[in-house]
Order: structure tokens, then C-alpha cells, then sequence
């Protein structure tokens, strides 16, 4: 009887982990936008984010050399009131489940 | 992104010897700048549009008005004009996924961005002699509806597709020419704005 349960221990444990790690967290992305300014965006990151100048002017870099940056990760909800306040500045944001391809 | 004129947009100048550094900032929390009659009225003008823009779709709702009691619109489609499009876009790739979002969110999200365009309005209404003072709050304000006016302007100027290099030699009599004047106007005023701002978090 003990075998059987450590094995059934086991496997609950095992399937456990893998719904775990398949809740990946979700993300929220800025895409580059021919109209917002270099500045601006620095600014509005700092601004919402409280990052420092050097990593909202990084951000805003990697937005317009590379058309996007992940700006900030967490729960649905978190990203949804993220995407929400980069909308109302003007930063063009959408969010999207971490695992998924952007 | 986009590019800024680094002077002051001569067609802008109106000749008028006001001070031209557009805001700058005055102590701990103040910024400053003058507007001549006309770029008061040009500004006004511009503002006021996004203010009937952002209002539009307002009226939709009246059917239910428990729903929009409590922020929620009855329409979850995207707007189909462009420029509302650019200034409440979709928060998900997914259709499904943004039209819920939108159902619950795009009321508050208008309601933000009017109130920006709203306390832009009253700082000029209010401000006979042209200068213009806000705070922090007030600045950011500023920049949220600056900026809302200039992504209108810029889906008319379709700037995703034409280049900087093509709308600075539109032709005199292209009716674009004087929208590409504002527009640029605009976007050295806002980085003037920015720069005042960026230097008090120094």
C-alpha cells in the first residue's frame, strides 16, 4: 500500500508541475510608432513604470531599432491595467500570454 | 518613432517676438510657456476636436444606461474611423479577446483621455494674456492630449507611410502642408515640455 501511494504521490506532483509551469505569466508589449517621440516614450515609461531614465531610454531603444520591447510581465489583470495606462498616453500596447509568439 | 524639429516651425512663428523655448520650467513645479493669440487659438481649435472625437460614440449607450453606469459600452467592435482607431486601439492581437476588453475598458479609457483634453482647454480658455502654467499633473495632462492631437493628425498625414522627408516638400497649395506645419509645431512644443520635465527628475 505504501508503494502504491508514494506513486500515486508522484504523479500528483508530477501533473502539478506541469500545470505550473504552463502558466507562463503574461506580458505587455509597446510597438514602435512613426507619430510618438523617442523622448515621450522615454518620459511615459518613467512615468508609469517608475523605471529608471537609462532603463526607459533602453526600452524605448529596443521599441524602435527592434519595432517592440516587453515592458512589464505579470498576471492577466496586472497587464490589462498596464496596457490600459500606455493607452490612455498614446504608447501603441497590446498584451499577450508569455509563451505565446509576439 | 518620430522625428522633432529642432527650431521652432517657422510657419508657426507669426512674426510675433514672444518668448520662443515653448514650456520651461519655473522652480520646483512649474512650467511655463506664452502662446500668441493665434497658436492659442490654433491650440484650442485642435483640442476641441479630439473633446467631440472622444465623444462620439458616447451617445451609443444610451439603451442601457445600467451598463454605462458602471463604465461598461454595449459595442465591443473597434472603431472603424482611423483616427479613433490610433487613439483607443485594440489591447489584444486576438479579436475575441479585444472586443472584450474593449466592452469594459474603452468608456474609461475616453473618459481619460477627454479629461486631458479638457484641462488643456481650460489652462488656454482661462489664460487671456497667453501664458500658459501648469504643475507636474497639469504637465502631464498637456503631453496626453498633445500627443493624442498629433497621432490624429498623423493618421491624416498617413506619417506611417509617407516619410519625414516627403511631407517637409509638400507643395505650397497641398492643403497637407499647413497640417504638417502643426503637427511639427506641436512636436517641438511637446518635447519642449518633456525636456522641462526630464530635467526636474534629474
Amino acid at each position: 500500500m505504501v508503494k502504491l501511494d508514494e506513486a500515486v504521490d508522484a504523479k500528483i506532483d508530477e501533473a502539478i508541475k506541469e500545470l505550473l509551469s504552463s502558466e507562463k505569466p503574461w506580458i505587455t508589449i509597446v510597438w514602435d510608432d512613426p507619430v510618438n517621440l523617442m523622448t515621450y516614450v522615454t518620459y511615459v515609461l518613467m512615468e508609469l513604470f517608475g523605471f529608471s531614465r537609462e532603463k526607459a531610454h533602453e526600452l524605448m531603444m529596443q521599441i524602435h531599432t527592434q519595432g517592440k520591447a516587453v515592458v512589464s510581465t505579470g498576471s492577466r489583470e496586472e497587464m490589462e491595467h498596464d496596457v490600459a495606462r500606455l493607452h490612455e498616453y498614446g504608447l501603441w500596447a497590446t498584451l499577450q500570454r508569455g509563451d505565446q509568439t509576439i | 518613432m518620430g522625428n522633432i524639429a529642432e527650431r521652432r516651425p517657422d510657419d508657426m512663428s507669426n512674426g510675433v517676438d514672444e518668448i520662443k523655448s515653448g514650456f520651461t520650467r519655473h522652480g520646483n513645479n512649474d512650467y511655463v510657456a506664452y502662446f500668441s493669440p493665434e497658436e492659442s487659438e490654433v491650440l484650442v481649435n485642435l483640442v476641441e476636436q479630439i473633446i467631440e472625437l472622444l465623444g462620439e460614440r458616447t451617445d451609443n449607450h444610451s439603451d442601457d444606461p445600467l451598463a454605462a453606469m458602471v463604465g461598461i459600452t454595449t459595442h465591443d467592435s473597434p472603431p472603424e474611423d482611423d483616427v479613433l482607431l490610433r487613439l483607443l486601439p485594440n489591447a489584444y492581437a486576438d479579436q475575441v479577446d479585444a472586443s472584450e476588453f474593449r466592452r469594459y475598458t474603452e468608456l474609461t479609457l475616453r473618459t481619460k483621455k477627454s479629461a486631458h483634453a479638457m484641462s488643456m482647454r481650460i489652462d488656454l480658455k482661462s489664460s487671456p494674456d497667453g501664458c500658459i502654467e501648469v504643475d507636474h499633473e497639469g504637465a502631464n495632462a498637456w503631453l496626453g492630449a498633445m500627443n493624442d492631437i498629433r497621432l490624429a493628425l498623423g493618421v491624416r498625414l498617413k506619417v506611417q507611410e509617407n516619410s519625414y522627408e516627403e511631407l517637409e516638400i509638400l507643395a505650397p497649395d497641398d492643403p497637407m502642408r499647413g497640417v504638417y506645419a502643426v503637427y511639427s509645431w506641436l512636436g517641438w512644443l511637446q518635447e519642449s515640455l518633456i525636456q522641462a520635465l526630464m530635467d526636474d527628475a534629474l
